[in-house]
């Protein structure tokens, strides 16, 4: 067995193997079957190439996954009831499907979670939902389980941020279709946004939980109307 | 109409309103009295103010127009509005003019509006469009409790304002925060937030994801435990014939009502305009037997 001297680099090892687990494209939450809105766009022929993914994709980093998710995720580190944030995100995400691929991957990681990486925090959640006192979002199971396991905000954050780019970006890859290449090279260039994001996060207020700009928002609505389409959401 | 008053020079410092004492104070209790609704209670103060109240048809629902003297709301300008709607008392609110932003330097304008609707009272916020000028900051904060049987109506357009240059979107930013919640037996739940924010300097707001290249947005807010998604189709039926880009969805079910929020983009004021009358004529025709909403004020 390892002296202490070695003790916290197997602690770091320890959330680092367990992070890559919770934040790995196969875990089964499903996001395999949501486009989060792209999906209209491609209708539009507005997302057609590597490039208008690109714009699309950097558009939803900044805005949604920073204001919604990212901020949940920072909220929950902060010890805001997870009660009270639920409420929060139920009201905010204002597109139905949103709300609901928010729920329905939550739901999955709740189950996940309460089988890999058991907590009492995690068990407290889990108890919320299943009194229906909560509906159980995915930033907020993720910000739950990663809290547990030690990760510290800044790297929870990176990886929950990158983990949504990566299954979005394999999604597209599927639906426009892109190369594989491209979406390694759409991968990179997402990093330096999520980066960004990262640090932006730290600096934003309650009063910015869950801003939106329009453009995301009409076309995540409208995708309840497409008639053709791959993707929940 | 009148120049803005110069305010006090400490209401020119450098940060938020808050703690300042507001430019414009307003409040307005409305509640049923025979067969009409009436105001109950008024108070205001500073540069807000309400017109002498008028019925536009026999349902007996009050109107009152807001009306801010200064024109304009200015940095560090504060305007603080408190509304009551009282059991099956029915209220039609709407503005004398567009609410222009002007420079805010280093700061913001707010305004706060607290609203309170009681059983069975029927809302209808219906202002006129936001104009944001160049280097303009604007925090609109709009805190709303409706009870399950209430009925509330808020349409609201933005435009981009414009600049020497010609160029639009020079603000600097538009905050726009409804926060919905609905009281029954003593609880109070969170229905809705819708958090708008537009920051023209930080991206390419006219481009994908933001203003997706038009200039001017509609929204409409609606709260009524007759929503349902047979009226999200109706009004989508209705949308499609403007010429706007348009979403439409609902919100979860708390305590028996529900929400429908629209948002549209669009290049006119008047196209929204006429896409939201649409809409909220559908709404009172088949709810208040009321006609379109004329306001002739134009």
């Amino acid at each position: 067995m390892p002296n202490t001297a070695t003790d916290s680099a197997a602690a770091a090892d320890g959330y680092q193997l367990a992070l890559q687990q919770l934040t790995d494209s196969a875990l089964p939450t499903g996001a395999f079957a949501h486009s989060l809105g792209f999906e209209t766009y491609i209708e539009r022929g507005l997302v057609h190439d590597e490039e208008s993914f690109g714009v699309w994709l950097a558009a939803y980093v900044g805005q949604q996954l920073t204001y919604s998710d990212g901020l949940a995720v920072r909220f929950v580190y902060e010890d805001v009831p997870v009660a009270e944030l639920d409420a929060r995100l139920t009201a905010l995400l204002l597109p139905r499907q949103l709300r609901e691929a928010s729920i329905k991957m939550g739901g999955r990681l709740l189950q996940i979670g309460a089988e890999v990486f058991p907590s009492a925090g995690l068990e407290q959640y889990r108890g919320l939902v299943a009194a229906g006192r909560a509906a159980g979002h995915q930033p907020l199971a993720f910000a739950v389980v990663a809290r547990s396991l030690g990760v510290p905000l800044a790297e929870a954050l990176a990886a929950y941020l990158f983990a949504t780019v990566t299954s979005l970006t394999q999604n597209a890859v599927r639906a426009i279709p892109l190369g594989q290449n491209a979406g390694q090279r759409l991968l990179r260039a997402a990093s330096d946004d999520v980066a960004a994001a990262v640090g932006r996060i730290r600096h934003l207020t309650p009063d910015d939980f869950g801003a939106v700009s329009p453009g995301l928002e009409v076309s995540q609505m409208r995708h309840e109307r497409q008639r053709a389409r791959m993707f929940m959401s | 109409m009148s120049t803005t008053a110069a305010p006090a020079a400490g209401a020119r410092a450098v940060g938020a309103p808050a703690g300042h004492a507001p430019m414009g104070k307003l409040a307005l209790r409305v509640a049923v009295r025979g067969q009409r609704s009436v105001a109950v209670h008024q108070y205001y103060q500073g540069a807000l103010r309400v017109l002498r109240p008028h019925y536009l048809d026999e349902s007996g629902q009050v109107c009152y127009v807001l009306v801010n003297p200064g024109g304009a709301y200015l940095g560090a300008d504060l305007y603080v509005l408190d509304v009551e709607v009282e059991a099956d008392a029915k209220l039609l609110l709407t503005t004398q003019s567009a609410t222009k932003i002007y420079r805010t330097p280093g700061s913001f304008a707010e305004q706060r509006m607290t609203i309170r609707l009681g059983e069975g009272a029927q809302l209808e916020l219906a202002p006129d469009q936001v104009i944001a000028y160049r280097e303009a900051s604007y925090r609109q904060k709009t805190h709303i409790t409706v009870r399950p049987s209430s009925s509330l109506v808020m349409a609201e357009v933005i435009t981009p304002g414009w600049s020497p240059d010609g160029a639009s979107f020079r603000y600097e930013e538009l905050r726009l925060r409804n926060e919905i919640h609905v009281e029954a037996d003593g609880v109070s739940r969170l229905l809705a937030l819708d958090n708008l924010l537009i920051r023209p300097p930080l991206n390419d707001v006219t481009g994908m994801g933001f203003m997706e290249g038009f200039s001017h947005l509609g929204s409409l807010v609606v709260v009524d435990p007759r929503v349902d998604q047979a009226l999200a189709d109706e009004i989508h039926t209705i949308t499609a014939g403007h010429d706007a880009y348009t979403g439409i969805s609902l919100t979860g079910a708390v305590a028996g009502t529900m929400g429908l929020v629209l948002r549209s983009l669009a290049n006119s004021t008047e196209e929204l305009n006429r896409l939201l009358g649409a809409c909220t004529s559908l709404l009172r025709h088949t709810w208040h037997g009321q006609e379109p909403m004329n306001l002739r004020k134009h």
